[in-house]
């Protein structure tokens, strides 16, 4: 596949343009074919993409596979036992196929609603603007989405899957559009990523965030993670990070950013990614007022003890866990041994970056034998805490139920 | 991971933590299983259908959803897909015994073929989707001796320029007589 077919993307989307520009991917429908007798099988990946298992290669054992096409998978709470997530613990959370980009070829460009139109490659973007470091949570907006009763559509995360923090290298967004000249009407940023799907007809994944976001010093254009190169899954050489919100916004494969007016117009910002204001009855249709995505309500998980852990009666446990908002601050992270008839406050770590997750502990020592569970409900800054269930909604997104891990306590 | 026991304690709301067990990856035999899969199992693999029942609404969004995101599902084929998933997949009603494949299959032999060698993925009757209908590709080339040899020689080639620049995959896997019948088949509708 001609890696310059990245140089030249637009936010058209149109379908003679995006035909134009996957043709070589139609490749594919060749090894879709199926023989009479066997199960049907998808086409296989075209050309110009990273194997799922590459892809899984590079991630931990323990890390749980949704879907192989488009790719999904994610580890459980008690891997995420780190102050920041290491690359082989990070969720992956496809749309469509995973593009192999040269990062050499690679650039991006600026474009829409500004005084001229730049584009950078990835050395420019590093001596154009200040490089920075910092940790910070991004969550798929259907994260945790089996804790809803019924079960809504889409990836299967478990009740802590499809989201991680892990440190980020890159610019910030604000000064590479400010770079471009962000003209006064102008109110959102679109990105665009290089990737593809398995037919020229599958649209691409297009979302805008709204300027205030954009200029949000901690926003980034990320070309790093964890210190190191950011890995072909997670969006090499180019994603945008969009900390605290729902992930989608955060484009990996990063070729273009389109300064508008209003919202991108299209099925992702439409369709999917959208919320009721409040629950609704399920089954029933998502309302005609529903919002976009954006940040992540108050949440928490145990990372320690894992589920089925085995302790010694007298033994004390000493149980940790992350707790985060997509914006404003933790203010209080509390924990049951009793299914939440008593509560007590956690100690909580709060040296770490803005949208970093806050580590909190509490010392616990079983009083008697058996089986016995740890609750954990966060509140933010703003008063808000954690419901024992979300509010139902039809795609099943922002699921922040108090988490609930089990052990047992052997006499 | 963990052991896989679904643990559910009492009445509470909260399941303690535990991933799924892996879904079905392959789609009931049933009336319209074919179709189903044709038009759906390109961009994602079945268990995005088999891993989560729904009400017949959620589906029917589903089905909209995702031909706005591309999926060449025909205004016609909406009905017998919402049909299938909301006959085996319902989350508000059981699902009837599966009907084994021979049976499901049964009826226009070509219309198998179709499926079968994943032309449907891209070509439709009367609508043009990703590549030019049959019945386009009928009229072109009406009354043109070489057609049947040419169309053969595309579909195990591939090609792209006639129709557009989309391309058309080589399909060199596709036995003789299949080429043969699909040919005599295409070139016959009207």
């Amino acid at each position: 596949m001609n890696k310059n077919k990245y140089l030249n993307c637009s936010l058209d989307v149109s379908r003679r343009n995006f035909l134009t520009r996957v043709a070589a991917t139609g490749a594919a429908l060749s090894a879709g074919k199926v023989l009479a007798q066997e199960a049907p099988k998808p086409p296989a990946d075209p050309a110009g993409t990273v194997a799922n298992s590459t892809v899984m290669g590079e991630k931990h054992a323990g890390m749980v596979v949704h879907s192989e096409r488009p790719l999904t998978a994610s580890v459980p709470a008690e891997l995420h036992h780190f102050a920041a997530t290491p690359n082989d613990r990070m969720f992956v959370r496809n749309n469509l196929l995973t593009p192999d980009i040269d990062a050499a070829q690679h650039r991006l460009t600026v474009k829409g609603s500004v005084h001229k139109e730049v584009s950078f490659s990835l050395d420019e973007l590093r001596k154009n603007f200040p490089v920075v470091r910092t940790q910070a949570m991004l969550e798929c907006a259907g994260a945790g989405r089996t804790g809803f009763v019924p079960r809504p559509s889409g990836t299967p995360w478990s009740v802590t899957g499809g989201m991680g923090c892990p440190v980020w290298n890159g610019v910030r967004l604000r000064d590479v559009l400010r770079a471009a000249g962000v003209q006064n009407h102008a109110g959102y940023v679109a990105g665009q990523g290089g990737d593809f799907g398995v037919i020229a007809t599958a649209a691409p994944v297009i979302r805008s965030i709204p300027l205030d976001k954009a200029m949000e010093p901690h926003t980034l254009v990320v070309f790093g993670m964890n210190d190191g190169p950011l890995p072909k899954i997670h969006g090499h050489p180019l994603r945008l990070l969009v900390p605290g919100w729902a992930g989608s916004a955060s484009t990996k494969w990063l070729h273009t950013l389109t300064v508008l007016d209003a919202p991108f117009k299209g099925t992702y910002m439409d369709t999917s990614y959208r919320i009721p204001r409040d629950a609704v009855k399920p089954g029933e249709k998502m309302p005609p007022d529903a919002l976009v995505t954006e940040a992540w309500p108050v949440k928490s998980m145990i990372t320690y003890p894992a589920q089925n852990a085995v302790f010694k009666l007298g033994q004390s446990v000493l149980v940790e866990g992350r707790a985060w908002v997509g914006e404003g601050a933790i203010a209080k992270v509390e924990l049951s041994f009793d299914e939440g008839v008593t509560w007590q406050t956690a100690q909580i770590n709060s040296a770490t970056d803005k949208y970093a997750w806050r580590i909190f502990s509490v010392e616990f020592k079983p009083a008697k034998p058996g089986f016995t569970t740890a609750l954990a409900r966060a509140t933010d800054d703003r008063g808000n805490t954690q419901p024992m269930a979300a509010k139902w909604n039809p795609l099943g997104y922002f699921w922040n139920g108090v988490h609930r891990v089990g052990f047992v306590v052997e006499a | 991971m963990l052991a896989g026991v679904l643990l559910f304690l009492g009445s509470t709301v909260i399941a303690l933590a535990q991933d799924d067990p892996v879904p079905p990856k392959t789609l009931t035999p049933g009336k319209g299983v074919e179709l189903t899969t044709a038009r759906c199992v390109i961009c994602h693999d079945a268990t995005h259908i088999t891993r989560t029942k729904l009400s017949r609404g959620e589906w029917e969004f589903n089905i909209k959803n995702m031909i706005e995101r591309g999926a060449p599902i025909a205004p016609n084929e909406i009905a017998p897909i919402l049909e299938y998933l909301a006959t085996y997949y319902n989350r508000d009603a059981a699902a009837p015994a599966p009907v084994p494949a021979a049976t499901a299959s049964a009826g226009d032999p070509v219309t198998g073929l179709l499926t079968t060698h994943a032309c449907t993925a891209c070509h439709q009757t009367d609508k043009r989707v990703v590549g030019p209908s049959f019945r386009e590709v009928a009229a072109k080339y009406a009354g043109n001796s070489s057609a049947a040899a040419m169309l053969a020689g595309k579909i195990r080639q591939g090609g792209s320029g006639v129709w557009g620049a989309a391309p058309m995959p080589p399909n060199a896997g596709v036995p003789d007589a299949d080429v043969r019948r699909l040919v005599d088949w295409i070139l016959g509708q009207k």
